[in-house]
């Protein structure tokens, strides 16, 4: 017998893992390869006809206005995701999160619009019998952070009250929520009916209209606050009174953008221009060239090459001009809404403009004013997260709750409050979602968040999410929102296909992600 | 008999259990010395898993009493158990297999920078505990970001008794460790045993089918019988035969032989 034999140890028939081994073992990695496809695929077919370019980012799925769009979209995924991925790495399942984004967003509205009362329902039998309300409390004119805390007692409540039930009833959570996703809904309709006070209920609206544009509310000097379409659409005179009221470099700051921005639109139409007086030019040298008159195609190229045209005049610089964007930069009296609704980065896409000239649509004005808020929030929650998850000891409870139950309980770990925390948070994370849309577009609709939940779970699963429980992480749900939000906007931009192949591609992407999830859960397990 | 005369580590006195109007325990008296591993043996359903039950705190002896250290206790909880001193290692080890060593070995009392559970893992330092603390009784992982549900049958016995003693286990009670394991992670896991016994610190309650492993590694035996005790003694007390008709539960072979003819 050898000498090797006997000091060989069990630990060393676990092969030692390569770097590239490494890598490719983790759950992310297969997401993150559909991503980049996804992105090549969006920039590259995003290219305008007729142009070519290696660059990915020079087509419109890069320019500034997709940039900005597309992070909306895939933030907001993204923050719900969050939610979602983290009660089913516990084990649970959320379906309620669509309707509770409805549900979040119409009460916030209602709030807003109407105001926030308790009311105490009884009988009363003068004049008849019928139900009569004592008011308790009445509070009108509601500001953007009290709609939300009471939207939030409501909805961290509801999530509560579903973990409860799951986890003292050991009902499956598919069940419950998915009660919960038709009361929720139902609900949402029933109050929005009511409260528009329509006589004929069933036809009443079910939205919310006519919220001030709180986000937009700001001080004007001299005038109060107001908002800030408003306050542009003030009588000229009062306009130049503003301007005039400005210090000098303020003045001179705004004068030398406002002439950047005039000669760019007048350039720019200057080249529209030469474009439509050069393109039937163009057609008719085809043609000639085309049947074989070399002497007209010889006259028409002269006449294309000494084409010229009076080059727009760009307009002048007048004090109601500088008055509306001084009040274009007045920040916002209520950061609140802002916060949730508004836009972020603005002096670097203000930038990006002037004087970078890369965030300049065809017509020489600013592309994006900036990103949605909504991006900002799914950032801030998604390091939250991170850190919770693969950083403290509630994330190892989460990871035990959902890989062994049974073993998470003997060990002392407090279970049942996870799961009930992980509800409330995807509760949190739902009202969330919602309030960025509500101060985003000041409206609220009983529709809104249709179908949410599963686009959450399926971001969740994409980026690597065990079903069963207890394996993912949070750079694989990013991932997963970012996969569920691009595929749209890539395949929107294929010539000649239906748009609507992004949910066939999506639909094998889910299949194939919950596949090799398995399969990585199997190696782990030892089973495979 | 030397032991007899320093205190049990952990003794029960006339333990009974009724569940409704069966008897699964009729008056079982135990005593378990430090640094012994103390054989629990007996046929399929004769209470050896009710015995430990109680002893770990899942559920209460109908009458009867549980002394640690020479004190009379009652555990209202398997936590009540543990913070006594006795570390129970079930059959599936109450591991999460899709996480690290060092998650498992800390789970439910990780190390964290503050108190809260949402203090930072001192990830580092669980590392090298959890690492050092397997190595004491025999196994050297070589990555502690393993995950569990890629070690070996013996490997994660060790781990989960090296994390019950971590955490302050003066009584191990080990349910059957060996039944699932092939033969080598056997010899492997009964290394592991042996070297918590010669710590000398720690008392072993070890349940077994196995006649063969009770004989290698025990210092005392017990022998449970329809909820009763039939039989103890040291090792040196039992001749084989006797294990062996002690564990069929108290017949001779003869009578087997006779039972069977037809
Ligand atoms: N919770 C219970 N309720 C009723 N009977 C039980 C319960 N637990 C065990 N028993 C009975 O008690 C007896 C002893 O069981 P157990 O302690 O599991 O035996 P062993 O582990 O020695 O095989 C068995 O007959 C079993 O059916
Ligand atoms: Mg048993």
């Amino acid at each position: 017998m050898k000498n090797s034999a006997t000091t060989r140890q069990e630990s060393d028939r676990l092969e030692t893992k390569s770097w590239l081994n490494a890598v490719l073992a983790r759950p992310e990695i297969g997401p993150i390869g559909v991503m980049l496809l996804l992105f090549g695929m969006l920039g590259y077919f995003s290219i305008p006809a007729g142009e070519f370019s290696l660059n990915p980012f020079a087509g419109e799925g890069f320019n500034a206005l997709g940039i900005r769009n597309n992070l909306r979209v895939i933030s907001q995924l993204g923050i719900i995701a969050l939610g979602a991925g983290l009660l089913i790495i516990a084990g649970e399942f959320d379906l309620s999160i669509g309707s509770m984004i409805g549900f979040a967003g119409a009460c916030m509205a209602m709030i807003l619009r109407w105001g926030f009362a308790i009311v105490i329902p009884y009988l009363s039998f003068d004049g008849g019998m019928h139900i009569e309300f004592f008011t308790l409390v009445h509070i009108t004119d509601v500001s953007a952070l009290t709609a939300i805390g009471i939207t939030m007692c409501f909805t961290l409540f509801f999530g509560w009250l579903q973990g409860y039930i799951v986890v003292k009833s050991g009902l499956p959570s598919f069940i419950v929520t998915l009660g919960g996703l038709f009361f929720l809904r139902g609900l949402t309709e029933v109050s929005l009916r009511a409260f528009n006070h329509r006589p004929d209920q069933t036809k009443g609206a079910t939205t919310v209209t006519e919220i001030p544009d709180i986000k937009n509310i700001i001080e004007v000097p001299g005038y109060g606050e107001m908002e800030r379409e408003a306050a542009k659409a003030l009588p000229e005179a009062d306009l130049t009174a503003i301007a005039n009221s400005l210090p000098a470099d303020t003045i001179a700051a705004i004068t030398e953008r406002l002439e950047y921005t005039y000669n760019r639109v007048a350039e720019a139409k200057t080249d529209i221009l030469i474009a439509k007086g050069v393109k039937p030019m163009e057609r008719a040298l085809e043609n000639a060239l085309a049947s074989g008159n070399d002497y007209m195609a010889n006259i028409i190229q002269d006449k294309i090459a000494n084409f010229k045209i009076e080059p727009v005049v760009a307009k002048t610089v007048t004090d109601t001009d500088i008055a509306r964007v001084y009040l274009d930069s007045i920040t916002t009296a209520r950061p609140v809404a802002n916060f949730f609704g508004g836009d972020i980065l603005e002096p670097v896409f203000d930038w990006l403009y002037f004087p970078v000239d890369w965030n300049t649509n065809n017509f020489g004005n600013q592309f994006a004013p900036g990103l949605y808020s909504c991006v900002m929030i799914w950032v801030l929650l998604s390091i939250l997260c991170y850190i919770v998850l693969s950083k403290t000891q509630a994330g190892n409870w989460i990871y035990s709750t959902g890989g062994n139950l049974n073993a998470a309980k003997a060990n002392g770990v407090p279970t049942n409050k996870v799961k009930i925390s992980l509800f409330i948070f995807s509760a949190f994370c739902a009202t969330i979602f919602a309030a960025c849309q509500v101060f985003e577009v000041n409206t609220a609709d009983a529709a809104k968040g249709n179908l949410k939940e599963l686009e959450a779970i399926a971001a969740a699963v994409i980026g690597g999410i065990v079903m069963t429980g207890g394996f993912g992480t949070i750079m694989g749900i990013i991932v997963g929102a970012f996969i569920f939000g691009i595929a749209k906007e890539a395949f929107f931009y294929i010539p000649g296909i239906d748009g609507s192949f992004y949910r066939v591609f999506l639909g094998l992407v889910i299949v194939a992600s919950a596949l090799l999830n398995e399969n990585i859960r199997k190696r782990i397990m030892g089973t495979l | 008999m030397s032991a007899a005369a320093t205190t049990p580590l952990i003794e029960t006195r006339s333990l009974v259990k009724k569940f409704g109007s069966f008897t699964a325990l009729n008056g079982v008296s135990l005593r378990v010395y430090s640094g012994e591993v103390h054989a629990l043996l007996g046929d399929n359903g004769a209470g050896k898993s009710t015995l430990i039950k109680i002893l770990s705190g899942v559920f209460p002896p109908t009458s009867g009493e549980i002394t640690v250290e020479g004190k009379v206790v009652s555990f209202a909880s398997p936590r009540n158990a543990t913070d006594a001193g006795i570390g129970t290692v079930y059959q599936d080890l109450a591991l999460n297999p899709l996480t690290s060593v060092t998650r498992n070995f800390f789970l439910g009392r990780e190390l964290t920078r503050f108190k809260s559970p949402f203090g930072l893992l001192k990830m580092n330092e669980m590392h090298e505990i959890a690492m050092q603390e397997m190595k004491k009784i025999g196994i050297t992982i070589s990555d502690p970001e393993q995950a569990v549900g890629t070690m070996s049958g013996g490997q994660r016995q060790t781990l989960a008794i090296a994390r019950a003693i971590y955490f302050g286990a003066k009584v191990l009670i080990l349910d059957e460790p060996t039944s699932a394991l092939g033969q080598k992670q056997q010899m492997e896991v009964l290394k592991t045993i042996r070297r918590v016994q010669q710590l000398g610190n720690i008392a072993i309650i070890l349940i077994t089918h196995n006649e063969i492993h009770a004989r290698l590694i025990a210092d005392r035996f017990t022998f449970l019988s329809l909820g009763e005790v039939i039989g103890e003694g040291t090792a040196k007390d039992l001749e084989g035969d006797d294990i062996k008709r002690l564990m069929a539960g108290g017949a001779k072979i003869g009578d087997l032989a006779k039972e069977l003819a037809v």
